[in-house]
């Protein structure tokens, strides 16, 4: 859907985006993360056609594009359903008040929707953003921090809309909220000081960083258990990460599969369940980006 | 909705339309009474001091009106006009519009049309209201060349609106945007000092109506408003022109 070849954009002597080969899959939901100031905007406008890039070239399939910036503002005066039946008629040329209607439930504001906007919540107008972003039903739709400013109900509902459009939309999304992008990408880039440092798969991703741990869940007392272990030459690390929770790391994960079950009963331990740590995004992402 | 219908509710809502019909119907009247009764006015403030004052003639209700016009309404004028321009000002809202239209003529024209259609509507309505309270107190006034002289009045407004089209796509806000076009449009009658070129310039027709009212030839004004209708030309294709190479 999205191809960018040695993109680069400069603002004086800074370079914002850095010889940036992008490739979004067509129909997958692909996070954009990086830290404040890495290009994500940046990267977004160029995508967008609102920033002209310096040096190479972006090819995108589609001219049907959604784009919701980070903190969307409208005309204070118009009614929400206004602002989202003039999104309609300036993409498509159409009016189509159910269309309309549905957006507005979808986002969550059916009720708001009568009102001037000028009374909106920050939250109000990032799903009026993002009512107005989908309702011309874009074959692309870039969104740049779009659960930013959303109650933990809102964000709920925007990660829900946009799994829901995999397949039938491409969308690309910044976020600094790692888990969103780690529930609902099925791509990530991630971009550190302009350059993009990481493309492909989350799954990809995670496993490619996957560290040879267990958690083990423990009925208390934990100390005991842990003196154990530690005594264990084959056992590297022992750590009490929670109130009924224990890190055990090794050399390599065979050594884990096969001796950790066997060294837990002579220690007294009640087990609970044991399971490989699976690395966080937010783990991997600092791993990355340090 | 549509991107017409948007910049009427933006008039009506925001109540921009009754701030310039306001300002132009209350000096239209204003003018030809301050005139008329001029003599009476300085005496309420003269303390009993005697004040002549020549006997008013219908065109200075008109010069009165005009002069308001040229300085209060000009201000409130370019004002609502960059309101509604500078619709990159804050750039959210720019990109909302910028993101679903083909051109960015689109988002341009009807923000330019509507504005100088309210903007020439108040300043004829405040003319036709100054022409009607001056022949009534002071005398009949030639109507056609009043008429001619309000078309040069609004083609000057137009240009007005369309300074203000090009420099509010280039400014960061609408009040830098207003501060530079009323610059401009204060530069031009300094430099139209000299009579050579002012009579070329643009500003030359803000006295047009007042002048035609006095016997001033319709040939006296036909270069600054050829000369106008270019810059207006100009003014709007800078406007696009700018407008697609502005990043947000």
């Amino acid at each position: 859907m999205i191809e960018t070849r040695g993109l680069s954009k400069a603002y004086g002597k800074t370079l914002a985006l850095d010889d940036v080969d992008l490739d979004v899959p067509v129909g997958s939901v692909y996070g954009l993360v990086g830290p404040n100031g890495a290009g994500k905007t940046t990267l977004l406008g160029v995508l967008a056609g609102l920033r002209r890039a310096t040096t190479g070239s972006v090819a995108i399939a589609t001219s049907r594009v959604g784009v919701l910036p980070d903190t969307p503002l409208f005309d204070t005066w118009l009614t929400g359903r206004e602002v989202v039946d003039l999104a309609l008629f300036m993409t498509n040329g159409v009016h189509d008040d159910d269309r309309v209607t549905t957006m507005l439930e979808e986002a969550g504001i059916a009720d708001a929707a009568d009102r001037a906007v000028g009374g909106y919540s920050r939250g109000m107008l990032q799903r009026l953003g993002i009512a107005a972003s989908l309702v011309a039903d874009p074959e692309l739709v870039l969104l740049d921090e779009p659960c930013s400013a959303l109650d933990p109900l809102g964000r709920r509902e925007v990660l829900d809309l946009i799994a829901r459009m995999r397949g039938s939309a491409t969308v690309v999304f910044s976020s600094h909220i790692l888990a969103d992008v780690q529930e609902v990408c099925d791509t990530v880039g991630i971009l550190r000081r302009g350059r993009l440092v990481f493309e492909g798969g989350l799954h990809e991703l995670l496993v490619g960083k996957a560290q040879p741990r267990y958690v083990v869940r423990l009925r208390p007392p934990l100390e005991p258990v842990v003196a154990a272990l530690s005594a264990a030459d084959w056992i590297d690390e022992v750590e009490i990460v929670g109130p009924e929770q224990v890190r055990v790391g090794a050399g390599n994960l065979d050594l884990l599969e096969t001796r950790l079950m066997p060294a837990l009963a002579p220690a007294g331990a009640h087990v609970v369940s044991l399971s490989p740590e699976a690395p966080s995004l937010e783990d991997v992402f600092l791993e990355v980006v340090s | 909705m549509n991107l017409w219908r948007l910049e009427w509710l933006r008039l009506i809502r925001t109540k921009r339309i009754v701030g310039l019909l306001g300002v132009y119907v209350f000096f239209g009247f204003l003018g030809p009474l301050s005139v008329r009764y001029m003599e009476q006015i300085l005496e309420n403030f003269g303390g009993g001091v005697q004040i002549v004052v020549p006997e008013p003639m219908a065109a200075d209700g008109i010069a009165a009106y005009v002069g308001n016009a040229a300085q209060i309404g000009l201000l409130i004028a370019v004002g609502v006009a960059a309101a509604a321009l500078a619709f990159d000002a804050k750039p959210q809202m720019g990109i909302f519009l910028r993101t679903r239209v083909a051109s960015i003529r689109e988002i341009i024209t009807p923000r330019y049309v509507v504005t100088t259609v309210a903007v020439v509507g108040a300043f004829v309505l405040g003319s036709v209201a100054a022409l009607y309270e001056s022949i009534v107190l002071m005398g009949s006034l030639p109507v056609a060349d009043w008429a001619l002289g309000t078309l040069f009045g609004s083609l000057y407004l137009a240009f007005a609106v369309a300074v203000v089209a090009a420099v509010a796509v280039r400014a960061k806000s609408v009040l830098v945007t207003v501060m530079i076009v009323l610059g401009v449009l204060l530069v031009l009658p300094i430099i139209g000092i000299a009579p050579a070129i002012g009579e070329w310039l643009p500003s030359y027709l803000v006295g047009a109506v007042d002048g035609m009212v006095r016997g001033v030839a319709v040939g006296e004004y036909i270069r600054a408003a050829a000369v106008t209708l270019a810059l207006t030309a100009v003014s709007l294709w800078m406007a696009v022109r700018w407008a697609q190479n502005r990043e947000l």
